[in-house]
């Protein structure tokens, strides 16, 4: 060390050895992010501000036209295109996830009640559908609500959808494969939140209240809310970047913000237009994110929800 | 712990073998459309030149030009891409030109093959078959369809049947310019603008079940997902052959509007890695009965002259080779650039999005 | 009474949720012993499609992709994220809230938004430098960068569980650093240590979209070549290759049934 003068003290030392231990344990796993995530993150970030070029690629000079081009102006005037991918994707995933939430309550609730050394299974049996992988799964799906499979033949019995056509291709197919993809993300937490119930409460609660509903509401909504909270955070955020299914199950029908940003890329269209889709959906993100933290703060009673 | 030493050095092993492979000579990269290429062909050009041929496949053209942004342009050797989209892999630079010396059996190829109007002076493209964009449609469903487009984009001729779009822009486009009458190969403004509001109409249809690639749509068909759908007359033949139970009910037919012709041809990538291999393997496909092997084995028509003795005679007549009625109306795709080409992106993602 | 109703109907709603998460995948297994090609009718059992698939090299490597894959990011990403945890862990009292954001954001980040970025961004060092040439060498990039949260979040907690007085115990017992690193420290977060590898390997599997945007020419996945296969319309063969991976899957869930079993509660 080319320190000279004063000797250091034993406590600067220490502080040195904490501090490169710090470097040590830290460095290689944070400068891995910065490199492989936040420079391309940055990067991407820098092509939404260059003009496109005469086949999709980013050129020189820096400018805002990606941007106008993704609110819908373009050379032939203003068109409502993107503006519906864009309410579609908020739809699309603020029907699912509320789907899911309703599915999830009860049977996060149902695993806590049943017995003690049944749960692990119950959570396991929910949670191995998510193992394999989401192209499998929404394969699955294709099969299932193809044109002439039972579930079509039944809704076509029902008048629900018109003949000769599947439920699959179609923008409930998409709906339907989002829940499916979705729902262990949110029974988790939930169940979490469930297990940590003060019983005791709810009794009183139920005692007090004559009605199940306003016993529910007012002993048992409150202390899930935070693991209702995660929930939502895990479900709408990949939710609404979701890529595979609009694509396999939407039938060109479904198109989301990922397919819009994606094609950009995978169709060779205009990479500019999908780095500025990328930035929207990343605002969006924190919005959302944002938004679960304070109202987590807010009705959570001071109580940090996770993420 | 020693478990997980062994992962550790298995998988380390695995990364090191991963590097390396990519960097070994002796293989050929090949970027073609799926199902267009009969491995015995393979096999017999990996064992001339005692080499590997490693396949990768494309649906569409848009996604072929994507892969080759996105780094192929380094990592294939031989691409195929179809007439239109020849320019605009020359003017971006992603191929390069085709030393002719090195291929001997250029002169097989049929006259009106040697100087396309897409490549100039067939300089960087060697042409690998030809054929059409129809539409296939269930005999079953339509007893007596019309040689027409109304099949698809007429709610009163098709009322309750689902069918299916091209995921080509180019190619749904130029469908609803010819039933619009303004021609299959239409590139005017007005043309588009009336062709891509048909388009968001159809899409709307409760009948309408997406946007497929020209040979998932046959296996569509097949299942019965859709009753109409635009597809190419050898794949056609090609799965027909394969199961004739199911295609005895599907037929292939250019509308009278006019459709799409074109010809694949062989580029190679300005950066390919082995360019060496990538002529031979050009020079060897035009050879005169891999030629005709290739699309005996296809059932497209071969741009190439010396071939033709040796075709099936499946390949001598319609729907391969068109009537001459049929001839007269197909055209060539036209490759878009500047203005147009950004001009129609524009409508295309409108109709997709809509 | 109530009571009783509302549990009876809690059970069917159970089995009701159960039949809907296996549906699609039993409909994928029974459908890979179809002996037709239809997706509309059984007509008989048939192990034709898993005969198309012995001889197909393309499955057999992109299995082995996948594999390679899987493992060597999960022990690449155990390796940088355990450090990562007990860096937090030791230096919790500390200013840490950009660590903080930096291992949050690949969770956090979409799908899609992470795949084209890193792919823009490798396709552009690749044409500045040579290096990173999209294939499995990128993709295990990526997959190391969202796995790497995932196990210092896990191995952090684990470490957070801990009674504190067992670090200064095993610092009187083992005097190197070294020592107490391998007789001390991996022991204690051993049961962090496999649930977080099992998770990063899980994660790796289960991505397509990363994979999808930052694969080479020979380094498809089983994921990437089903998609392919969707792409392309051949079906009845995707079923079968979907059963191998499902049946994978089943596997590692009886295992982790039993694993978990023998662990004393």
């Amino acid at each position: 060390m080319a320190y000279t003068g004063v000797m250091p003290s034993a406590r600067s030392r220490a502080m040195v050895r904490e501090a490169r231990h710090l470097l040590f344990t830290v460095a290689p796993g944070a400068v891995w992010i910065v490199i492989f995530l936040v420079l391309p993150g940055a990067y991407l970030m820098g092509v939404a501000f260059m003009t496109n070029g005469p086949y999709g690629l980013p050129e020189m000079p820096l400018s805002l036209e990606s941007f106008k081009r993704l609110a819908g102006f373009g050379f032939l005037g203003w068109s409502p295109g993107n503006l519906y991918t864009l309410l579609r994707s908020l739809w699309q995933t603020a029907v699912s996830t509320g789907l899911v939430v309703l599915v999830a309550y009860p049977i996060a609730y149902y695993i806590t009640t049943c017995r003690e050394k049944w749960r692990p299974i119950m959570l396991l049996l929910v949670v191995v559908p998510s193992w394999t992988n989401q192209v499998i799964r929404t394969f699955g799906w294709m099969n299932l609500l193809a044109p002439g499979t039972p579930l079509s033949g039944l809704a076509e019995g029902l008048g629900l959808i018109a003949p000769n056509m599947g439920l699959y291709p179609s923008s409930f197919a998409v709906t339907l494969g989002l829940v499916y993809n979705f729902l262990p993300f949110m029974v988790l937490p939930l169940y979490a939140a469930f297990e940590k119930l003060d019983t005791a409460q709810v009794e009183a609660a139920q005692d007090l209240f004559a009605s199940p509903v306003r016993a529910f509401w007012h002993a048992v909504f409150p202390q899930t809310l935070p693991g209702l909270l995660a929930g939502i955070v895990l479900v709408a955020i990949p939710a609404f970047g979701m890529y595979v299914i609009p694509e396999l199950l939407g039938g060109g029908k479904g198109m989301m913000l990922g397919n819009l940003v994606a094609t950009q890329f995978s169709g060779g269209a205009n990479w500019p237009l999908g780095a500025a889709g990328a930035i929207l959906m990343l605002i969006a993100t924190f919005i959302g994110l944002f938004a679960m933290r304070r109202i987590g703060k807010r009705l959570g009673g001071g109580e940090e929800v996770v993420i | 712990m020693t478990n997980n030493k062994n992962i550790l050095a298995l998988s380390l092993g695995g990364l090191l073998l991963a590097g390396s492979v990519q960097a070994q000579e002796n293989k050929l990269y090949l970027f073609n459309w799926t199902e267009y290429m009969d491995p015995e062909i393979i096999a017999a050009f990996e064992e001339r030149y005692d080499v590997e041929v490693v396949q990768n496949y494309f649906n569409s053209l848009p996604e072929m030009f994507a892969k080759l942004n996105a780094g192929g342009v380094s990592q294939y050797d031989i691409i195929v891409p179809s007439n239109y989209y020849v320019p605009r892999l020359i003017q971006t630079g992603l191929v390069q030109k085709l030393d002719t010396s090195k291929l001997d059996n250029l002169d097989n190829v049929m006259e009106q093959f040697q100087d396309p109007a897409y490549g100039p002076g067939a300089e960087y493209t060697a042409p690998y078959q030809w054929g059409t964009t129809g539409l296939v449609y269930n005999t079953e469903t339509f007893p007596d369809a019309p040689k027409s487009w109304s099949l698809m984009f007429d709610p009163e001729v098709n009322p309750e049947h689902p069918f299916a779009l091209m995921g080509d822009g180019q190619v749904s486009m130029g469908g609803a310019c010819a039933y619009l009458g303004h021609g299959y190969d239409c590139t005017d403004m007005n043309a588009w603008k009336e062709a891509a509001r048909l388009l968001i109409e159809t899409k709307g249809r409760e009948t309408f079940s997406g946007f497929t690639d020209g040979t998932p749509a046959l296996q569509q068909l097949a299942r019965g997902v859709t009753h109409v759908g635009l597809s190419y007359n050898g794949d056609y033949l090609f799965f027909k052959e394969e199961d004739p139970d199911t295609f005895a009910t599907l037929d292939f037919m250019i509308p009278d509007e006019g459709a799409e012709m074109w010809v694949d041809s062989m580029l190679i990538p300005a950066e390919a890695p082995n360019p060496d291999m990538a002529h031979k393997f050009i020079d060897f496909i035009l050879e005169a009965e891999v030629g005709a092997q290739l699309s005996n084995y296809n059932y497209y028509a071969s741009p190439n002259a010396a071939a033709t003795p040796y075709l099936d005679e499946v390949l001598t007549k319609p729907p391969v080779q068109p009537s001459e009625a049929d001839m007269e109306r197909l055209r060539f795709t036209p490759s878009l650039e500047g203005d147009a080409l950004q001009t129609f992106q524009q409508l295309w993602s409108e109709v997709q999005s809509r | 009474m109530r009571k009783r109703t509302l549990q009876r109907g809690l059970t069917a709603f159970w089995w009701f949720t159960l039949a809907f998460l296996y549906l699609p995948l039993a409909v994928v297994v029974l459908f890979s012993f179809n002996a037709a090609n239809s997706a509309a009718s059984f007509t008989g059992v048939s192990l034709r499609w898993y005969h198309q698939l012995m001889g197909n090299e393309e499955i057999l490597s992109a299995f082995a992709n996948s594999l390679v894959l899987a493992i060597t990011s999960s022990v690449m990403a155990l390796g940088i994220g355990c450090l990562i945890g007990y860096g937090m862990y030791r230096h919790r009292h500390r200013k840490l809230g950009w660590l903080i954001v930096l291992i949050y954001l690949p969770i956090v980040l979409p799908d899609i938004v992470f795949g084209i970025s890193e792919m823009a961004f490798f396709v552009q060092i690749h044409r500045l430098t040579g290096l990173l040439q999209p294939g499995l060498g990128t993709m295990i990039i990526a997959h190391v960068t969202f796995q790497i949260p995932f196990v210092a979040l896990i191995v952090y907690s684990r470490f957070v569980g801990l009674d504190p007085t067992l670090f200064e115990a095993a610092k009187d017992l083992y005097a190197s650093p070294l020592k107490r690193v391998v007789h001390f420290m991996l022991p204690t977060i051993k049961p962090a240590l496999i649930s977080a590898f099992f998770l990063s390997f899980t994660l790796s599997v289960d991505d397509f979209v990363i994979s999808f945007f930052t694969a080479g020419p020979e380094s498809a996945t089983l994921p990437i070549y089903i998609w392919g296969a969707i792409k392309k319309g051949v079906s009845p063969e995707i079923n079968a290759i979907a059963t191998l991976m499902i049946g994978a899957v089943a596997i590692a869930a009886i295992m982790s049934l039993l694993f978990s079993r023998r662990r004393p509660a």
